[in-house]
């Protein structure tokens, strides 16, 4: 009998553990709380914020803060560094499970991901057009369009994804080349200049990551076209400017004029070890072109070629970049769209002080003072800041969507096997039934 | 002729050995360099490892990180421990059909993504108000069906003629299994506490999900951090991931001889 007790306690205590880990019993109640239980700070004057760069919007967050102290000395800022996938992940944790409570009052979103989530957990977000707290016309457009949902404005802008091309002039001069051959230019000139560069020099004149749709999704943004109709119903299949951005793609691999590679690690080398004579991505890439100080004076930086004969035909378009959101379970709200409001929505003086650490403004005043008309060395002597303000305020804008991250996925597929040999309108089909699997069509 | 064969042995097992160790070297060679020297494939040791070292503390909260994943690791380990060898004793000692029963349904658990237990476990955590809590983040993984199968088999080799002359000498069966059960069994449970410390260390997922303090910061967060940004400091990365990775060696060197006779399954 003792021994049936025994055993019965036994598997009872390892029930108990298991069961825990399922949501059963509260009866273990070993360990301790001593993180607490509330993710905001309990003082009134405290915003928890999430974001992720040291170098850049954690940065950015602290020099705001010190900007709205100025006027509240009573603030203050809780900044936890947490990865973007990192956040989306607690986001859908949250969203789905339905306690919001864990989300922080000022959250920062990658823009091509905004729409997503407002529409898959829209109260997670506030609604800062009916806030009246903001001048959202002083944002670049095609900025501002990535967190505008339904003509309501749920983000404020931050950082600048604008496309730049950035260019080795040192190795363009030795093929007989100046950095203003390559501005205002289209794909086919592109290419003709890069296979001469190619030839007499050695080096590509450009770098992409092979399992990645990037510089085909720069390429469809420039010309203001996007892989979603305005319903949000996959524009695919007979999308003329998809298919020219992939033929482009396909040429630029066969020419040699670009390489692929792994990963981005490797992407990053191909700058820094001098393999390449220049990249096309976002603005934010100067800081990876930056770190190898040897080859200062050696870049230079001018607008992306365009795709000839379609859309809107642009040098211009954007690639990442992110917005700041408030939490609708804040419980600080208004504290939290003042403090946005008058820092990233209203101080050029915060801008003036990030801009050394390579974030750009999207909020167009800001763009205006002395220091955005600093001459930059690495880029011998460009007043890159000003450049780039000017680019933002030409970019098309992108129609994002919920399922842009699997349509982008899709293509990346597409491009690969377009360069193995594949036929660009089957692949085009292939790709649209893959977006229309994952919405369920 | 036996010579010959020996030495091609040995000069392919060198080969495969130095193609293992090489990444280890590279990650202790990297965490020596600047961002730039690791990018342009720096192989031998350089001289920025103390600079690196302030980089990456004026960065992160490398201490705290530290004591925090020590803390839950340690805690875990000795709790995974206790609960699933007293589990898989008792489903083999006192085995009957209903236990098999219940076995083989822990067993099916091990199917079971953890991502799918996910939000269900992050709803019910939360009406408990157990996020951000220590609790929280030990009791999903306190009891897994892999140990409990572990200590099962374990078990399975455990001598019932002892059982039985320590019954008649008077042992009461808790103290069977404290004193008997736990000091033969020490192979099994070195393995178990590798491998229970190493999935403590390393677990990312559910403690980034429920806490979001920035206090409560593990070394495996510290190092996706490091990550992150658009420009990423490769010295500094490989240094954090490098200090990430010597407990677990250490533990494993420590335990190692044990570690290969619970897994053979030895019993002495």
């Amino acid at each position: 009998m003792k021994k049936r007790i025994l055993s019965a306690i036994m598997i009872g205590a390892m029930c108990t553990g298991l069961l825990s880990g399922c949501g059963g019993g509260k009866a273990a109640s070993t360990g301790d709380s001593s993180a607490g239980n509330n993710t905001a700070a309990a003082d009134e004057n405290t915003l928890t914020v999430w974001c992720w760069d040291p170098a850049f919007n954690i940065n950015a967050m602290k020099e705001a803060e010190k900007v709205y102290q100025a006027d509240h000395p009573d603030f203050k800022l809780n900044i936890v560094e947490t990865p973007w996938a990192d956040i989306q992940t607690k986001l859908s944790t949250a969203g789905a499970a339905g306690d919001l409570s864990t989300l922080p009052d000022i959250f920062l979103m990658q823009d091509n991901a905004f729409a997503k989530n407002q529409i898959s957990f829209p109260d997670a977000f506030t609604n800062l057009t009916e806030t009246k707290a903001f001048d959202f016309t002083q944002f670049a457009p095609g900025k501002l369009a990535y967190s505008t949902i339904n003509n309501i404005n749920y983000g404020v802008p931050f950082d600048n994804g604008t496309v730049i091309a950035a260019y080795r002039t040192d190795i363009l001069e030795q093929a007989g080349y100046k950095i203003d051959d390559l501005t205002d230019i289209d794909w086919d000139k592109y290419i003709e200049i890069g296979k001469d560069v190619l030839a007499k020099t050695g080096k590509p004149l450009l770098s992409c990551q092979a399992n990645e749709a990037d510089i085909i999704m720069i390429m469809l943004q420039s010309t203001g076209a996007s892989l979603f109709d305005a319903e949000g119903n996959p524009n695919i299949i007979g999308n003329e400017t998809l298919k020219k951005a992939l033929e482009t793609y396909k040429e630029l691999k066969e020419s040699g004029v670009m390489v692929l590679v792994n990963d981005w690690d490797q992407y990053i080398t191909t700058m820094n070890a001098e393999t390449v004579a220049g990249t096309i991505n976002g603005c934010w890439i100067m800081g990876s072109i930056r770190a190898a100080k040897d080859q200062s004076g050696k870049w230079a930086i001018t607008n992306l070629p365009k795709l000839a004969g379609i859309g809107e035909q642009s040098n211009y378009s954007n690639n990442g970049g992110s917005s700041w959101a408030v939490s609708g379970a804040s419980k600080k709200k208004d504290l939290a769209v003042d403090f946005l409001a008058k820092t990233f929505a209203g101080s050029t003086k915060l801008y003036d002080s990030i801009l050394p650490s390579g974030a750009l403004a999207t909020w167009l005043p800001a763009g205006n003072t002395e220091a955005y008309s600093e001459k930059v060395e690495f880029f011998g002597g460009q007043e890159v800041y000003k450049l780039l303000t000017d680019f933002a305020s030409k970019t098309p804008k992108n129609n994002t969507g919920v399922y842009y991250y699997e349509a982008r996925d899709a293509v990346a597929v597409a491009a690969t096997n377009i360069i193995a040999g594949a036929d660009v309108d089957s692949e085009l089909k292939t790709v649209q039934d893959t977006v229309n699997f994952a919405m369920s069509k | 002729m036996i010579k010959l064969r020996t030495a091609l042995k040995y000069i392919f097992l060198i080969i495969v050995s130095l193609i293992s160790v090489f990444p280890l070297y590279w990650m202790a060679v990297s965490a020596t360099h600047t961002s730039i020297e690791v990018i342009r494939g720096a192989l031998l040791p350089g001289n920025y490892l103390f600079k690196n070292f302030a980089n990456l503390l004026a960065a992160s909260d490398v201490s705290g990180a530290m004591t925090n994943s020590f803390k839950y690791s340690i805690v875990m380990t000795v709790l995974a421990l206790f609960i699933c060898s007293l589990a898989g004793y008792g489903f083999e000692i006192y085995h009957d059909k209903a236990k098999d029963a219940i076995m083989s349904v822990l067993l099916l658990a091990m199917m079971v993504p953890f991502v799918a237990i996910m939000i269900p476990l992050f709803q019910t955590f939360s009406k408990w108000g157990l996020l951000n809590t220590t609790l929280g983040f030990l009791l999903p993984t306190i009891s897994t069906p892999f140990l409990i199968m572990l200590f099962r088999q374990s078990a399975r080799s455990f001598p019932h003629d002892i059982l039985e002359a320590a019954r008649l000498d008077g042992l009461n069966e808790f103290h069977i299994f404290l004193r008997i059960f736990i000091p033969t069994m020490k192979s099994t449970y070195a393995s178990a506490a590798i491998i229970t410390f190493m999935g403590a260390w390393n677990s990312y997922l559910w403690p980034k999900v429920i806490m979001t303090e920035k206090t409560s910061i593990t070394m495996p967060m510290l190092v996706a951090n490091l990550k992150e940004g658009y420009v990423t400091d490769y010295g500094i990365l490989m240094l954090a991931v490098l200090l990430c990775s010597i407990p677990t060696v250490i533990i494993f060197f420590l335990l190692q001889k044990q570690f290969a006779e619970g897994i053979t399954g030895a019993v002495k």
